[in-house]
């Protein structure tokens, strides 16, 4: 798939896309799917650690987009945001679930970490850049290891627990490290 | 250790947790509990939800296997026939389920009927009703409960079919979610309610509804947020 010049003009492609999915259209399921399965397939493979896994998980997240896709409200949120917030959180109810803390035990040690912060791009064509560099600006003042905590948290799905591990901490001082952490975030973002 | 966190902190950082997915076990399903009974609070989320939103450009790409999209297409429920057809359907499957053994007949919450029940009417019924709907133009679902009968009639509009199917909770106030099972995506059911779940429709509690995987029997706990909620009112 080729994208267009202009990432305004690939959002308005998708928001037509997930508009006609809203109304039962498969052929703009698949139009929705050849522009966002690698993304999308990026964070379930991120978070589930595992291909196999990854690739039920995506299946699932495409039959939740044809189901919710009347739900989805232009106005309110970018396509990609809210197409990205549902594989998340798909890929993080299957860590959380039996089956997949099972398939997770089996995985070398940090396999999930070694999918590669350094292969991490700046993909701004569909995100909007400004709140982007606003975010990015409020987690450079935080603590270098909550601001890392944080950034695991979102990008690998890991837990308190996992983190509080990581980082040789007791938990308590984790969770109080990633709620100070986040209410600093707010405030720095300044949006209530 | 002692964070020192005001009430409204505390809640708000509640929420950051659930939308990061810090939480597990017993912690996530009560957060998840909290989002289903508590719009304000599924607000809460959203929100923290849309602040982390610039990080989902740094996400690597990678390319699935060709097979993905042939099991997603699988898996694509048209519309049926009519509505009256999809809830018929919905029943054999549940019959079917309850036939399997007596553990899991023991285990549906109750069984959709299309035909009414002849239950006993006694003159003066005591009534429940819930307006089941969300914030947006989406799924509405008109509950009316006969307590003295344990007969529950719902009018269903708005949901897509699909593959996934709405599933309906009572939550009692404070309490965990309770699957009362899936629904169809339209028309009207009715519903005799197994005794002790009659205890759970009080004034108060909230019916919410969340879209599952088909299932047989009603799922232990939900596996995403309420498309739609209200509270019982009794009359």
């Amino acid at each position: 798939m080729q994208w267009p010049s202009s990432a305004d003009e690939a959002r308005t492609r998708l928001v037509a896309a997930l508009t006609a999915v809203g109304r039962g259209d498969r052929a703009a399921l698949r139009q929705v799917y050849d522009m966002t399965a690698a993304k999308l397939f990026g964070i379930c493979l991120r978070i589930c650690g595992e291909r196999a896994s990854a690739e039920d998980v995506l299946q699932t997240v495409y039959i939740k987009v044809w189901e919710r896709a009347g739900q989805f409200d232009a106005t309110r949120a970018s396509p990609i945001t809210w197409l990205s917030t549902i594989a998340r959180n798909g890929a993080i109810d299957w860590r959380r679930s039996v089956a997949g803390r099972a398939v997770r035990d089996t995985l070398p040690e940090q396999a999930a970490f070694a999918v590669a912060d350094d292969s991490l791009r700046a993909d701004q064509s569909l995100v909007a850049a400004e709140e982007g560099e606003r975010l990015h600006h409020c987690l450079d003042e935080l603590e270098g290891r909550t601001r890392a905590s944080i950034r695991a948290a979102f990008f690998d799905g890991a837990t308190y627990a996992e983190l509080a591990a990581r980082e040789n901490v007791p938990l308590g001082t984790m969770k109080s490290w990633i709620r100070r952490g986040l209410l600093r975030l707010k405030d720095c973002l300044g949006d209530g | 250790m002692d964070d020192h966190l005001t009430p409204a902190e505390e809640r708000d950082a509640l929420a950051a947790e659930l939308a990061l997915g810090l939480l597990e076990g017993q912690a996530r399903a009560d957060a998840l509990r909290l989002s289903l009974s508590d719009p304000e609070f599924a607000a809460l989320v959203a929100a923290w939800e849309a602040k982390l939103a610039p990080l989902h450009g740094e996400w690597a790409d990678a390319q699935p296997g060709d097979a993905v999209w042939d099991g997603i297409e699988r898996q694509l429920v048209d519309a049926p026939a009519d509505k009256v057809t999809a809830i018929e359907t919905r029943l054999r499957r549940w019959r079917a389920g309850a036939l399997v053994s007596g553990a899991v007949a023991a285990a549906l919450a109750f069984v959709l009927v299309t035909q009414p029940v002849p239950a006993p009417m006694p003159a003066a019924p005591q009534l429940a009703v819930a307006r089941i709907e969300s914030d947006a133009a989406g799924p509405l679902v008109l509950a009316r409960y006969d307590q003295s009968s344990g007969l529950m009639q719902l009018r269903i509009h708005g949901f897509k079919p699909g593959a996934l199917a709405p599933e309906l909770w009572v939550i009692p106030e404070g309490g965990a979610p309770v699957s009362l099972g899936q629904i169809g995506h339209a028309g009207k059911a009715e519903m005799t309610m197994p005794p002790p779940h009659r205890l759970l429709m009080t004034e108060g509690a909230t019916l919410a509804i969340t879209m599952e995987p088909v299932s047989k029997t009603p799922h232990s706990a939900p596996s995403g947020l309420a498309v739609a909620s209200g509270k019982i009112i009794t009359i």
